[in-house]
Protein backbone atom coordinates (compact mmCIF):
# COMPACT_ATOMS: atom_id res chain seq x y z
CA UNK A 1 0.00 0.00 0.00
CA UNK A 2 1.07 3.48 -0.93
CA UNK A 3 1.73 6.07 1.91
CA UNK A 4 -1.51 7.60 1.35
CA UNK A 5 -3.76 4.46 1.97
CA UNK A 6 -1.64 4.65 5.32
CA UNK A 7 -2.72 8.06 6.00
CA UNK A 8 -6.48 7.24 5.37
CA UNK A 9 -6.38 4.33 7.18
CA UNK A 10 -4.58 6.37 10.16
CA UNK A 11 -6.84 9.04 9.99
CA UNK A 12 -9.97 7.16 9.83
CA UNK A 13 -8.78 5.10 12.87
CA UNK A 14 -8.36 8.40 14.64
CA UNK A 15 -11.60 9.15 14.20
CA UNK A 16 -12.88 6.18 15.21
CA UNK A 17 -11.03 6.16 18.30
CA UNK A 18 -12.42 9.90 18.86
CA UNK A 19 -15.73 9.45 18.29
CA UNK A 20 -15.85 6.63 20.54
CA UNK A 21 -13.97 8.08 23.48
CA UNK A 22 -16.75 10.59 22.67
CA UNK A 23 -19.41 8.14 22.65
CA UNK A 24 -18.63 6.55 25.98
CA UNK A 25 -18.25 9.75 27.84
CA UNK A 26 -21.45 10.18 26.98
CA UNK A 27 -22.61 6.96 28.23
CA UNK A 28 -20.79 7.83 31.53
CA UNK A 29 -22.41 10.99 32.08
CA UNK A 30 -25.87 10.06 31.22
CA UNK A 31 -25.29 7.08 33.79
CA UNK A 32 -23.73 9.45 36.58
CA UNK A 33 -26.93 11.67 35.72
CA UNK A 34 -29.11 8.70 35.96
CA UNK A 35 -27.64 7.64 39.69
CA UNK A 36 -28.14 11.67 40.91
CA UNK A 37 -31.66 11.72 39.44
CA UNK A 38 -32.84 8.45 41.60
CA UNK A 39 -30.58 9.90 44.75
CA UNK A 40 -32.64 12.80 44.43
CA UNK A 41 -35.85 11.05 43.93
CA UNK A 42 -35.17 9.47 47.40
CA UNK A 43 -34.74 11.74 49.05
CA UNK A 44 -37.30 13.98 47.79
CA UNK A 45 -39.50 10.99 48.55
CA UNK A 46 -38.21 10.22 52.03
CA UNK A 47 -39.07 14.36 52.55
CA UNK A 48 -42.34 14.53 51.58
CA UNK A 49 -43.20 10.98 53.98
CA UNK A 50 -41.71 12.95 57.29
CA UNK A 51 -43.53 16.39 56.14
CA UNK A 52 -46.47 13.95 56.11
CA UNK A 53 -45.77 12.09 59.96
CA UNK A 54 -45.12 15.73 61.33
CA UNK A 55 -48.18 16.67 60.09
CA UNK A 56 -49.80 14.33 61.79
CA UNK A 57 -48.11 15.20 65.12
CA UNK A 58 -49.75 17.60 66.86
CA UNK A 59 -46.70 19.81 65.86
CA UNK A 60 -48.62 22.47 64.31
CA UNK A 61 -51.94 24.42 64.42
CA UNK A 62 -54.75 22.62 62.43
CA UNK A 63 -54.55 24.96 58.81
CA UNK A 64 -50.81 24.56 58.71
CA UNK A 65 -51.04 21.03 59.42
CA UNK A 66 -53.17 20.38 56.65
CA UNK A 67 -51.48 22.49 54.00
CA UNK A 68 -48.46 19.95 54.94
CA UNK A 69 -50.48 16.97 55.06
CA UNK A 70 -51.98 18.23 51.38
CA UNK A 71 -48.63 19.27 49.46
CA UNK A 72 -47.00 15.86 51.22
CA UNK A 73 -49.53 13.96 49.90
CA UNK A 74 -49.52 16.03 46.38
CA UNK A 75 -45.62 15.95 45.97
CA UNK A 76 -45.88 11.61 46.67
CA UNK A 77 -48.13 11.08 44.16
CA UNK A 78 -47.68 13.74 40.78
CA UNK A 79 -45.29 11.09 39.00
CA UNK A 80 -42.13 11.46 37.87
CA UNK A 81 -39.38 14.37 38.37
CA UNK A 82 -39.23 15.21 34.70
CA UNK A 83 -42.90 15.89 35.16
CA UNK A 84 -43.69 20.04 35.10
CA UNK A 85 -46.26 19.33 37.69
CA UNK A 86 -44.09 17.36 40.01
CA UNK A 87 -41.29 19.62 40.36
CA UNK A 88 -44.23 22.14 40.83
CA UNK A 89 -45.88 19.52 43.82
CA UNK A 90 -41.70 19.53 45.24
CA UNK A 91 -41.59 23.66 44.93
CA UNK A 92 -45.49 23.84 46.52
CA UNK A 93 -44.19 21.68 49.41
CA UNK A 94 -40.82 23.48 49.82
CA UNK A 95 -42.98 27.20 49.93
CA UNK A 96 -45.56 25.32 52.19
CA UNK A 97 -42.28 24.12 54.36
CA UNK A 98 -40.75 27.43 54.34
CA UNK A 99 -44.18 29.05 55.76
CA UNK A 100 -44.86 26.57 58.20
CA UNK A 101 -41.10 26.96 59.80
CA UNK A 102 -39.61 30.51 59.10
CA UNK A 103 -39.24 30.59 63.11
CA UNK A 104 -38.54 28.38 65.13
CA UNK A 105 -38.83 30.63 67.80
CA UNK A 106 -42.62 30.24 67.75
CA UNK A 107 -42.07 26.49 67.01
CA UNK A 108 -43.06 24.96 70.95
CA UNK A 109 -41.42 21.38 70.88
CA UNK A 110 -41.92 19.33 74.13
CA UNK A 111 -42.61 16.08 72.33
CA UNK A 112 -39.33 14.31 72.25
CA UNK A 113 -41.13 12.42 69.16
CA UNK A 114 -41.87 16.05 67.44
CA UNK A 115 -37.82 16.97 67.82
CA UNK A 116 -36.59 13.56 66.10
CA UNK A 117 -39.17 14.26 63.51
CA UNK A 118 -37.64 17.72 63.21
CA UNK A 119 -34.00 17.03 63.25
CA UNK A 120 -35.00 14.12 60.52
CA UNK A 121 -36.82 17.23 58.50
CA UNK A 122 -33.35 19.24 58.65
CA UNK A 123 -31.16 16.45 57.83
CA UNK A 124 -33.47 15.08 54.61
CA UNK A 125 -33.87 19.13 53.85
CA UNK A 126 -30.12 19.69 53.67
CA UNK A 127 -29.47 15.98 51.57
CA UNK A 128 -32.60 17.64 48.96
CA UNK A 129 -30.08 21.06 48.14
CA UNK A 130 -27.03 19.28 47.91
CA UNK A 131 -28.20 16.43 45.58
CA UNK A 132 -30.14 18.62 43.50
CA UNK A 133 -26.97 20.42 43.13
CA UNK A 134 -25.02 17.36 42.14
CA UNK A 135 -27.63 16.54 39.57
CA UNK A 136 -28.05 19.81 38.01
CA UNK A 137 -23.80 19.75 37.68
CA UNK A 138 -23.96 16.29 35.84
CA UNK A 139 -26.58 17.90 33.40
CA UNK A 140 -24.26 20.59 32.38
CA UNK A 141 -21.01 18.43 32.31
CA UNK A 142 -23.75 16.36 30.00
CA UNK A 143 -25.31 19.38 27.77
CA UNK A 144 -21.57 20.63 27.61
CA UNK A 145 -20.90 17.31 25.04
CA UNK A 146 -24.26 17.09 23.67
CA UNK A 147 -24.20 20.15 22.26
CA UNK A 148 -20.54 19.65 20.11
CA UNK A 149 -21.31 19.50 16.46
CA UNK A 150 -20.17 16.44 16.03
CA UNK A 151 -21.88 14.70 18.32
CA UNK A 152 -24.97 16.66 17.41
CA UNK A 153 -24.46 15.51 13.30
CA UNK A 154 -23.57 11.66 13.89
CA UNK A 155 -26.02 11.32 16.59
CA UNK A 156 -23.49 9.67 19.39
CA UNK A 157 -25.87 10.40 22.13
CA UNK A 158 -28.62 8.10 19.96
CA UNK A 159 -32.07 8.28 21.14
CA UNK A 160 -31.16 9.11 24.66
CA UNK A 161 -33.03 12.91 24.99
CA UNK A 162 -31.49 16.42 25.91
CA UNK A 163 -30.70 16.21 29.93
CA UNK A 164 -32.43 18.89 31.32
CA UNK A 165 -31.70 20.46 34.78
CA UNK A 166 -34.57 19.64 37.00
CA UNK A 167 -35.74 22.73 37.95
CA UNK A 168 -37.79 23.54 41.52
CA UNK A 169 -37.28 25.37 44.91
CA UNK A 170 -35.61 23.38 47.15
CA UNK A 171 -34.02 25.85 50.20
CA UNK A 172 -33.94 24.55 53.53
CA UNK A 173 -36.84 26.53 55.67
CA UNK A 174 -34.86 29.24 57.86
CA UNK A 175 -35.43 27.76 60.99
CA UNK A 176 -33.86 24.63 59.76
CA UNK A 177 -30.84 26.30 58.54
CA UNK A 178 -28.50 25.91 60.91
CA UNK B 1 -22.60 2.09 54.71
CA UNK B 2 -19.80 0.97 53.30
CA UNK B 3 -17.25 3.49 52.04
CA UNK B 4 -14.23 2.97 49.69
CA UNK B 5 -11.66 5.90 50.25
CA UNK B 6 -8.69 6.36 48.12
CA UNK B 7 -5.67 7.78 49.33
CA UNK B 8 -3.21 9.23 46.31
CA UNK B 9 0.20 9.46 49.19
CA UNK B 10 1.78 7.04 50.60
CA UNK B 11 0.05 5.64 53.76
CA UNK B 12 3.66 5.20 55.97
CA UNK B 13 4.96 8.96 55.19
CA UNK B 14 3.45 11.56 57.23
CA UNK B 15 1.08 14.10 55.06
CA UNK B 16 -1.17 16.14 55.15
CA UNK B 17 -3.98 14.22 52.70
CA UNK B 18 -2.79 10.72 54.56
CA UNK B 19 -3.71 12.39 57.72
CA UNK B 20 -7.04 13.24 56.64
CA UNK B 21 -7.83 9.90 55.14
CA UNK B 22 -6.33 8.32 57.99
CA UNK B 23 -8.74 10.19 60.47
CA UNK B 24 -11.52 10.12 58.17
CA UNK B 25 -11.63 6.73 58.26
CA UNK B 26 -11.41 6.64 62.08
CA UNK B 27 -14.19 9.11 62.61
CA UNK B 28 -16.63 7.61 59.68
CA UNK B 29 -16.02 4.13 61.69
CA UNK B 30 -17.26 5.67 65.26
CA UNK B 31 -20.06 6.70 63.17
CA UNK B 32 -20.85 3.16 62.30
CA UNK B 33 -19.82 3.11 59.10
CA UNK B 34 -17.75 0.30 56.97
CA UNK B 35 -14.66 1.84 55.80
CA UNK B 36 -11.84 0.42 53.38
CA UNK B 37 -9.11 2.79 52.29
CA UNK B 38 -6.62 1.83 49.50
CA UNK B 39 -3.09 3.98 49.61
CA UNK B 40 0.05 3.14 48.27
CA UNK B 41 2.39 1.65 51.07
CA UNK B 42 5.89 1.04 51.49
CA UNK B 43 5.40 -2.17 54.15
CA UNK B 44 2.32 -3.99 53.72
CA UNK B 45 2.72 -5.54 57.38
CA UNK B 46 2.74 -2.48 59.11
CA UNK B 47 -0.63 -1.32 57.91
CA UNK B 48 -4.25 -1.31 60.01
CA UNK B 49 -6.43 -3.49 59.35
CA UNK B 50 -8.92 -1.13 57.10
CA UNK B 51 -5.84 -0.08 54.86
CA UNK B 52 -5.05 -1.88 51.56
CA UNK B 53 -1.82 -1.15 49.72
CA UNK B 54 -2.46 -0.41 46.22
CA UNK B 55 1.74 -1.15 45.75
CA UNK B 56 5.12 0.55 46.86
CA UNK B 57 5.23 4.10 46.57
CA UNK B 58 7.55 6.07 43.95
CA UNK B 59 9.14 9.64 44.50
CA UNK B 60 7.83 12.25 41.95
CA UNK B 61 8.24 15.90 42.45
CA UNK B 62 5.23 17.32 42.07
CA UNK B 63 3.17 20.56 43.14
CA UNK B 64 6.81 21.82 44.75
CA UNK B 65 7.20 18.85 46.74
CA UNK B 66 8.00 15.64 46.79
CA UNK B 67 4.92 13.49 46.77
CA UNK B 68 5.08 9.59 46.88
CA UNK B 69 2.76 7.92 44.16
CA UNK B 70 2.03 4.80 43.22
CA UNK B 71 0.79 3.57 39.55
CA UNK B 72 2.04 0.79 36.96
CA UNK B 73 -0.04 -2.04 35.51
CA UNK B 74 0.28 -3.97 38.57
CA UNK B 75 -1.33 -0.74 40.55
CA UNK B 76 -4.13 -0.66 37.94
CA UNK B 77 -5.09 -3.84 38.64
CA UNK B 78 -5.19 -3.76 42.61
CA UNK B 79 -7.62 -0.86 41.83
CA UNK B 80 -9.80 -2.50 40.26
CA UNK B 81 -10.08 -5.54 42.02
CA UNK B 82 -10.11 -3.40 45.23
CA UNK B 83 -13.13 -2.35 43.83
CA UNK B 84 -15.45 -5.36 42.69
CA UNK B 85 -14.29 -6.86 46.10
CA UNK B 86 -15.34 -3.88 48.24
CA UNK B 87 -19.07 -3.56 47.27
CA UNK B 88 -18.71 0.29 48.31
CA UNK B 89 -21.99 2.02 48.71
CA UNK B 90 -19.76 5.46 47.76
CA UNK B 91 -16.48 5.84 46.48
CA UNK B 92 -14.49 8.57 47.99
CA UNK B 93 -11.19 9.66 46.04
CA UNK B 94 -9.01 12.24 47.16
CA UNK B 95 -6.67 14.86 45.67
CA UNK B 96 -8.10 13.39 42.35
CA UNK B 97 -5.59 15.42 40.25
CA UNK B 98 -3.04 13.54 41.45
CA UNK B 99 -1.39 11.67 38.58
CA UNK B 100 -1.94 8.31 40.84
CA UNK B 101 -4.62 5.98 42.23
CA UNK B 102 -7.29 8.36 42.58
CA UNK B 103 -7.68 9.01 39.13
CA UNK B 104 -7.22 5.01 38.62
CA UNK B 105 -10.23 4.68 40.59
CA UNK B 106 -12.33 7.04 39.00
CA UNK B 107 -11.21 5.46 35.48
CA UNK B 108 -13.07 1.99 36.45
CA UNK B 109 -15.35 2.61 39.01
CA UNK B 110 -18.99 3.69 38.24
CA UNK B 111 -21.48 4.69 40.18
CA UNK B 112 -21.73 7.11 43.10
CA UNK B 113 -18.36 9.27 43.88
CA UNK B 114 -17.31 12.12 45.74
CA UNK B 115 -13.86 13.68 45.31
CA UNK B 116 -12.01 16.09 48.04
CA UNK B 117 -9.53 18.66 47.10
CA UNK B 118 -6.66 19.00 49.06
CA UNK B 119 -4.10 21.25 47.40
CA UNK B 120 -4.09 24.97 45.71
CA UNK B 121 -1.68 24.95 43.02
CA UNK B 122 -1.09 27.47 40.03
CA UNK B 123 -1.67 26.59 36.74
CA UNK B 124 1.23 23.79 36.13
CA UNK B 125 1.64 21.97 33.18
CA UNK B 126 2.07 18.67 34.21
CA UNK B 127 -1.45 19.58 35.90
CA UNK B 128 -2.97 20.80 32.68
CA UNK B 129 -1.48 17.38 30.25
CA UNK B 130 -3.31 15.40 32.91
CA UNK B 131 -6.52 17.52 33.37
CA UNK B 132 -7.32 16.48 29.73
CA UNK B 133 -6.23 12.81 30.32
CA UNK B 134 -8.22 12.93 33.68
CA UNK B 135 -11.62 14.57 32.05
CA UNK B 136 -13.65 11.74 31.70
CA UNK B 137 -12.49 10.55 35.39
CA UNK B 138 -13.62 13.79 36.67
CA UNK B 139 -17.17 13.66 34.64
CA UNK B 140 -17.96 10.44 36.75
CA UNK B 141 -17.30 12.76 39.97
CA UNK B 142 -20.94 12.91 41.45
CA UNK B 143 -19.75 15.18 44.75
CA UNK B 144 -17.24 17.71 44.67
CA UNK B 145 -15.47 18.70 48.11
CA UNK B 146 -12.83 21.43 48.65
CA UNK B 147 -11.05 21.13 51.75
CA UNK B 148 -10.91 25.03 51.77
CA UNK B 149 -11.14 28.34 49.55
CA UNK B 150 -7.84 27.99 48.06
CA UNK B 151 -8.55 23.91 46.85
CA UNK B 152 -11.92 25.22 45.30
CA UNK B 153 -10.00 27.89 43.38
CA UNK B 154 -7.67 25.52 42.11
CA UNK B 155 -10.88 22.95 41.24
CA UNK B 156 -12.10 26.07 39.24
CA UNK B 157 -8.95 27.17 37.55
CA UNK B 158 -8.56 23.43 36.43
CA UNK B 159 -11.84 21.84 35.85
CA UNK B 160 -14.13 24.62 36.43
CA UNK B 161 -17.73 24.01 37.98
CA UNK B 162 -18.23 24.41 42.27
CA UNK B 163 -17.78 22.44 44.88
CA UNK B 164 -19.06 22.40 48.47
CA UNK B 165 -16.45 23.63 50.98
CA UNK B 166 -15.60 21.20 53.89
CA UNK B 167 -12.61 21.78 55.84
CA UNK B 168 -9.81 19.52 57.35
CA UNK B 169 -10.79 17.60 60.35
CA UNK B 170 -8.77 17.68 63.98
CA UNK B 171 -9.46 14.69 66.62
CA UNK B 172 -9.38 17.29 69.46
CA UNK B 173 -8.84 14.25 71.52
CA UNK B 174 -5.72 12.81 70.86
CA UNK B 175 -4.19 16.01 71.54
CA UNK B 176 -5.70 17.85 74.12
CA UNK B 177 -4.39 16.18 77.18
CA UNK B 178 -0.66 15.54 75.40
CA UNK B 179 2.24 15.61 77.73
CA UNK B 180 5.15 17.76 76.64
CA UNK B 181 8.54 15.54 76.38
CA UNK B 182 10.84 15.17 79.29
CA UNK B 183 12.23 18.38 79.85
CA UNK B 184 10.87 20.08 77.29
CA UNK B 185 10.18 23.25 76.98
CA UNK B 186 12.18 23.70 80.21
CA UNK B 187 12.71 27.33 81.93
CA UNK B 188 14.01 28.76 78.65
CA UNK B 189 11.42 28.33 76.60
CA UNK B 190 11.17 26.02 73.25
CA UNK B 191 10.22 26.97 70.06
CA UNK B 192 9.18 23.94 68.06
CA UNK B 193 9.14 23.35 64.00
CA UNK B 194 7.33 20.32 62.50
CA UNK B 195 7.17 19.24 58.85
CA UNK B 196 9.35 18.12 56.32
CA UNK B 197 12.83 19.84 56.61
CA UNK B 198 14.02 19.33 53.24
CA UNK B 199 11.25 20.97 51.67
CA UNK B 200 12.21 24.51 51.31
CA UNK B 201 8.19 26.04 51.37
CA UNK B 202 7.58 24.24 54.64
CA UNK B 203 9.90 27.54 55.33
CA UNK B 204 12.37 26.00 58.07
CA UNK B 205 15.25 28.22 56.76
CA UNK B 206 13.31 31.13 57.58
CA UNK B 207 13.13 30.03 60.92
CA UNK B 208 16.42 29.42 61.19
CA UNK B 209 17.04 32.84 59.82
CA UNK B 210 15.33 34.39 62.60
CA UNK B 211 16.87 32.31 65.15
CA UNK B 212 20.05 34.39 66.34
CA UNK B 213 17.77 37.45 66.65
CA UNK B 214 15.50 35.25 68.95
CA UNK B 215 18.54 34.06 70.76
CA UNK B 216 19.89 37.19 71.14
CA UNK B 217 16.48 38.65 73.23
CA UNK B 218 15.85 34.72 74.72
CA UNK B 219 19.18 33.69 75.72
CA UNK B 220 18.49 30.14 77.21
CA UNK B 221 15.56 29.38 74.13
CA UNK B 222 16.12 26.09 72.53
CA UNK B 223 14.55 24.99 68.88
CA UNK B 224 13.42 21.30 68.39
CA UNK B 225 12.54 20.42 64.83
CA UNK B 226 10.97 17.06 63.76
CA UNK B 227 10.54 15.89 60.00
CA UNK B 228 11.66 13.81 57.59
CA UNK B 229 14.91 14.94 56.07
CA UNK B 230 18.19 16.05 57.06
CA UNK B 231 18.44 19.89 58.10
CA UNK B 232 22.49 20.11 59.19
CA UNK B 233 23.70 21.79 56.40
CA UNK B 234 21.06 24.53 57.57
CA UNK B 235 21.87 24.21 61.26
CA UNK B 236 25.23 24.59 60.78
CA UNK B 237 25.00 28.28 59.53
CA UNK B 238 24.15 29.01 63.00
CA UNK B 239 27.22 29.88 65.39
CA UNK B 240 28.47 26.97 67.52
CA UNK B 241 26.40 28.33 70.90
CA UNK B 242 23.41 28.73 68.67
CA UNK B 243 23.37 25.25 66.85
CA UNK B 244 23.64 23.61 70.30
CA UNK B 245 20.43 24.98 71.58
CA UNK B 246 18.88 22.47 68.55
CA UNK B 247 17.60 19.20 68.24
CA UNK B 248 16.37 16.99 65.65
CA UNK B 249 14.30 14.47 66.09
CA UNK B 250 14.34 13.67 62.51
CA UNK B 251 11.24 12.04 61.43
CA UNK B 252 8.36 10.97 64.16
CA UNK B 253 5.30 8.93 64.22
CA UNK B 254 1.76 10.11 64.90
CA UNK B 255 1.57 9.21 67.97
CA UNK B 256 4.50 11.30 68.74
CA UNK B 257 3.15 14.16 66.93
CA UNK B 258 0.59 15.60 69.75
CA UNK B 259 3.66 15.27 72.35
CA UNK B 260 6.00 16.77 70.31
CA UNK B 261 3.66 20.20 69.51
CA UNK B 262 3.20 19.74 73.48
CA UNK B 263 6.27 20.03 74.03
CA UNK B 264 6.94 24.31 72.66
CA UNK B 265 6.18 27.04 74.19
CA UNK B 266 5.30 28.15 71.07
CA UNK B 267 4.73 26.25 67.47
CA UNK B 268 6.40 28.30 64.52
CA UNK B 269 4.78 27.29 61.18
CA UNK B 270 7.00 29.69 58.37
CA UNK B 271 5.45 27.82 55.71
CA UNK B 272 6.15 29.88 52.54
CA UNK B 273 3.16 28.92 50.27
CA UNK B 274 0.96 26.00 48.59
CA UNK B 275 -0.35 25.52 51.89
CA UNK B 276 -4.24 25.39 51.63
CA UNK B 277 -5.10 24.38 55.06
CA UNK B 278 -2.54 24.12 57.91
CA UNK B 279 -3.96 21.25 59.70
CA UNK B 280 -0.77 21.20 61.96
CA UNK B 281 -1.51 24.67 63.07
CA UNK B 282 -4.96 23.33 64.66
CA UNK B 283 -3.22 20.40 66.26
CA UNK B 284 -0.85 22.13 67.62
CA UNK B 285 -3.89 25.12 68.95
CA UNK B 286 -5.85 21.91 70.38
CA UNK B 287 -2.50 20.78 72.59
CA UNK B 288 -2.75 24.10 73.83
CA UNK B 289 0.58 25.66 72.37
CA UNK B 290 0.33 29.14 70.82
CA UNK B 291 0.97 29.06 67.13
CA UNK B 292 2.96 31.63 65.34
CA UNK B 293 2.64 31.57 61.55
CA UNK B 294 3.69 32.94 58.28
CA UNK B 295 0.60 35.52 57.19
CA UNK B 296 -0.65 32.53 54.22
CA UNK B 297 -4.12 33.37 53.30
CA UNK B 298 -4.93 29.53 54.14
CA UNK B 299 -3.05 29.93 57.63
CA UNK B 300 -4.41 33.84 58.50
CA UNK B 301 -8.54 31.73 57.87
CA UNK B 302 -7.20 28.97 60.42
CA UNK B 303 -6.43 31.66 62.95
CA UNK B 304 -9.07 33.83 62.16
CA UNK B 305 -7.02 36.79 61.39
CA UNK B 306 -4.55 36.81 64.29
CA UNK B 307 -6.96 36.04 66.54
CA UNK B 308 -6.52 32.45 67.60
CA UNK B 309 -2.24 32.86 66.69
CA UNK B 310 0.30 35.21 66.01
CA UNK B 311 0.84 35.93 62.20
CA UNK B 312 4.22 37.19 60.47
CA UNK B 313 5.08 38.71 56.96
CA UNK B 314 5.81 35.58 54.93
CA UNK B 315 9.05 34.90 53.72
CA UNK B 316 10.26 37.67 56.51
CA UNK B 317 12.76 36.56 59.08
CA UNK B 318 13.09 39.40 60.87
CA UNK B 319 8.99 39.72 61.21
CA UNK B 320 9.36 36.18 62.50
CA UNK B 321 11.91 37.14 65.36
CA UNK B 322 9.82 40.09 65.92
CA UNK B 323 6.77 38.13 66.03
CA UNK B 324 8.27 35.91 68.60
CA UNK B 325 10.26 38.48 70.74
CA UNK B 326 6.84 40.25 71.26
CA UNK B 327 5.05 37.07 71.82
CA UNK B 328 7.59 35.74 74.77
CA UNK B 329 7.43 38.55 76.75
CA UNK B 330 3.76 38.58 77.21
CA UNK B 331 2.60 35.74 79.24
CA UNK B 332 -0.97 36.69 79.56
CA UNK B 333 -1.02 37.34 75.53
CA UNK B 334 0.13 33.50 75.21
CA UNK B 335 -2.29 32.32 77.86
CA UNK B 336 -4.97 33.91 75.49
CA UNK B 337 -3.65 32.86 72.70
CA UNK B 338 -4.24 29.20 74.37
CA UNK B 339 -7.42 29.98 75.55
CA UNK B 340 -8.48 31.02 71.93
CA UNK B 341 -6.48 28.58 70.12
CA UNK B 342 -8.29 25.49 72.20
CA UNK B 343 -11.97 27.04 70.90
CA UNK B 344 -10.90 27.68 67.51
CA UNK B 345 -9.52 23.47 67.55
CA UNK B 346 -12.53 22.77 68.76
CA UNK B 347 -14.60 24.10 65.93
CA UNK B 348 -13.06 21.52 63.43
CA UNK B 349 -13.44 18.00 65.43
CA UNK B 350 -13.54 14.96 63.09
CA UNK B 351 -17.02 14.27 64.41
CA UNK B 352 -18.06 17.19 63.38
CA UNK B 353 -16.58 17.30 59.46
CA UNK B 354 -17.17 13.56 58.98
CA UNK B 355 -20.72 13.82 59.91
CA UNK B 356 -20.76 16.89 57.28
CA UNK B 357 -19.04 14.52 54.80
CA UNK B 358 -21.76 11.87 55.70
CA UNK B 359 -24.54 13.74 54.50
CA UNK B 360 -22.78 14.26 51.24
CA UNK B 361 -22.44 10.53 51.04
CA UNK B 362 -26.20 10.36 51.39
CA UNK B 363 -27.31 12.85 48.98
CA UNK B 364 -25.37 11.08 46.20
CA UNK B 365 -25.94 7.23 46.76
CA UNK B 366 -29.05 5.62 45.71
CA UNK B 367 -29.95 2.71 48.21
CA UNK B 368 -29.57 -1.04 46.64
CA UNK B 369 -27.22 0.35 44.00
CA UNK B 370 -23.20 -0.26 44.75
CA UNK B 371 -20.19 1.10 43.00
CA UNK B 372 -19.12 -1.36 40.35
CA UNK B 373 -15.80 -1.89 38.15
CA UNK B 374 -16.26 0.29 34.68
CA UNK B 375 -14.47 -2.06 32.06
CA UNK B 376 -14.42 0.68 29.32
CA UNK B 377 -12.72 3.24 32.35
CA UNK B 378 -9.73 0.46 32.75
CA UNK B 379 -9.05 0.04 29.24
CA UNK B 380 -8.77 4.04 29.32
CA UNK B 381 -6.73 3.97 32.87
CA UNK B 382 -4.44 1.75 31.05
CA UNK B 383 -3.91 4.60 27.91
CA UNK B 384 -3.69 6.71 30.01
CA UNK B 385 -0.97 5.16 32.15
CA UNK B 386 1.57 5.03 28.80
CA UNK B 387 1.11 8.84 28.79
CA UNK B 388 1.70 9.95 31.96
CA UNK B 389 5.31 7.91 33.08
CA UNK B 390 7.19 9.94 30.41
CA UNK B 391 5.67 13.60 31.72
CA UNK B 392 6.69 11.77 35.04
CA UNK B 393 10.37 11.01 34.02
CA UNK B 394 10.67 14.46 32.56
CA UNK B 395 10.30 16.09 35.98
CA UNK B 396 12.45 13.60 38.21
Amino acid sequence: MNTHSWQFIAFVATCVWYLSTQAGRLDRLHHRIDVAQAALDTHLARRAGIVAEIASSDAFDLVTAAMLAQSAHDALSSGELEEDHRREAESDLTNVLCAALDDVDELDLTDSVQRALMAELQQICGRVVMSHQFHTDAVTDCVKIRRQFLVKVLFLAGRAPMPKALDFQDQVPAALAK
Amino acid sequence: MRIGIVCPYAWDIPGGVSAHVHDLAIALNRLGHEVSVLAPAENDEALPSFVQSSGKPRAVRYNGSVARLSFGPVTALRVSKWIEEGQFDVLHVHEPLAPSISVLACWSAKGPIVATWHSSMDRSRVLLSLVKLARTAMEKISARIAVSDAALTTLREHIGGDALIIPNGVDISSFDNAKPLEGWPGDGKALVFLGRVDEPRKGLEILINAYPAIRAKNPNIRLLIAGPGDCSELVSTLSTENAASVTQLGMIDDDQKATVLASGSLYIAPNTGGESFGIVLLEAMATGTPVVASNLAAFSRVLREGHAGMMFNNEDSSSLAAAVNKLLQDESAQQKLTAAGHARAAQFDWSIVAHQIVEVYESVRVEGTVVEPDLTGQMLGRLGKFRITPEREEIE
